[in-house]
């Protein structure tokens, strides 16, 4: 259901603020979303001046100085710095990114940096993405063949191969599922662009055998169709792949193919 | 259950752009458009009751209000229209891309507009 406000545990309320000790002239104030489970008070929104001129250009960057040198217990998942494996999706500026490849210089005025939208937080920027990977599983994302095909290389043309370009780049960063308001409200039913786009890439793949069970499985009103071409996801998608024109193309089987 | 862990904000803090802009105005002209279609049914059947009290809605259009209430439904549905034409092109597999999304988007947008003023010249006998 649509629930546009938060409930009364989740309001935030001003944190606390860092003032900048290095004396710098080139300052920036970056506010942060902060809950400790320890604590178990409403999340707060922390205030941390920056010095830029000693800051490279990430939004991780800062993250990394914050936790460096101002203030160590900010929790936040990071591992690759090189937008390969969407351990630091988050919601930077008001959009999901990946903070490792979103320059700070994009963002407008105080940087604001909150965990991706509408998932249960383990600690400040920390999202909890249990569900997600529970639909991931769901979809069964792994190549099924009968057992006579098993045994030999099965060969897929260059043609075949080619649509699996703009699928298979996925890195599961959540960008996508945690930017669609669709899945704000339905996320337990509604399978969300990062899944479905997985579950494409599956049905599409010239070497899978199960495209038809896998296409009845996802045709389902809450699981597929609550997709109204928000386009949120595509707009958020640090990898610069297309979740809605994927979702189209699945309701474009459904529409054209006898099940 | 009330949870002790807390929800991560959501449209409090998302960002707007063109195309969920364009998304949640379709949802709401598509419910306007609904009970305006009604009221133009009761408004056509009155009708049946005679002149005057069909006279009486007359009256009320004419008024500056009534003619506010008109170019407001004229507008929802040119936008209604517009962003529909546009999703159905969407259904067939195209128009994705990020910048197609924007000009379409700004099409319904600055479209609905234009169309709600030609609507309203026809109607003056202005062509």
């Amino acid at each position: 259901m649509v629930q546009i406000n938060l409930p009364e545990n989740s309001k935030t309320k001003k944190g606390k603020y860092f003032k900048d000790k290095t004396g710098s002239k080139n300052l920036r104030k970056v506010n942060i979303y902060r809950w400790d489970p320890s604590i178990g008070e409403n999340p707060r929104i922390d205030t941390y001046e920056v010095d830029m001129d000693n800051c490279p250009s990430k939004v991780l960057d800062i993250l990394n100085k914050i936790k460096n040198e101002i203030d160590p217990t900010i929790a936040y998942r990071r591992s690759c710095a090189h937008g390969v494996c969407g351990s630091c999706a988050m919601n930077m500026g008001g959009k999901n990114g990946l903070a490792c490849t979103t320059s700070h210089a994009e963002i407008d005025g105080d940087i604001d940096i909150y965990p991706l939208p509408h998932l249960k937080v383990k600690k400040d920027l920390i999202g909890d993405l249990d569900g997600l990977y529970k639909q991931y599983q769901s979809i069964e994302p792994w190549l099924k063949s009968s057992s006579n095909s098993e045994t030999t290389e099965i060969i897929q043309s260059k043609q075949d191969r080619a649509k699996l370009d703009g699928a298979y780049e996925c890195i599961m960063c959540a960008c996508c599922s945690t930017s669609c308001p669709s899945y704000w409200w339905n996320g337990d039913k509604y399978l969300g662009p990062a899944v479905l786009l997985q579950a494409y890439r599956w049905i599409i793949d010239s070497r899978d055998e199960e495209r038809k069970s896998r296409l009845k499985k996802v045709a389902d009103e809450l699981k597929l169709y609550r997709c109204h071409t928000i386009l949120n996801c595509t707009s958020a998608c640090p990898k610069g792949l297309n979740p809605a024109k994927a979702i189209a193309e699945i309701k474009k089987m459904l529409a054209t193919s006898n099940l | 259950m009330e949870s002790k862990t807390p929800l991560s904000p959501h449209i409090q803090i998302y960002k707007w752009h063109i195309s969920s802009l364009v998304s949640i105005c379709h949802r709401i002209t598509g419910i306007i458009n609904i009970i305006l279609i009604t009221l133009i049914c009761l408004w056509s059947s009155l009708l049946l009751f005679g002149e005057s009290s069909y006279g009486n809605i007359n009256f009320f259009f004419n008024s500056f209000i009534g003619k506010f209430f008109i170019l407001s439904i004229t507008w929802s549905f040119s936008f209604q229209v517009l962003s529909e034409i546009r999703h159905l092109v969407m259904d067939f597999g195209y128009g994705f891309e990020i910048k197609t999304t924007k000009i379409t988007g700004l099409i319904v947008i600055f479209g609905s507009l234009i169309l709600t003023v030609v609507f309203y010249l026809i109607g003056k006998n202005f062509f």
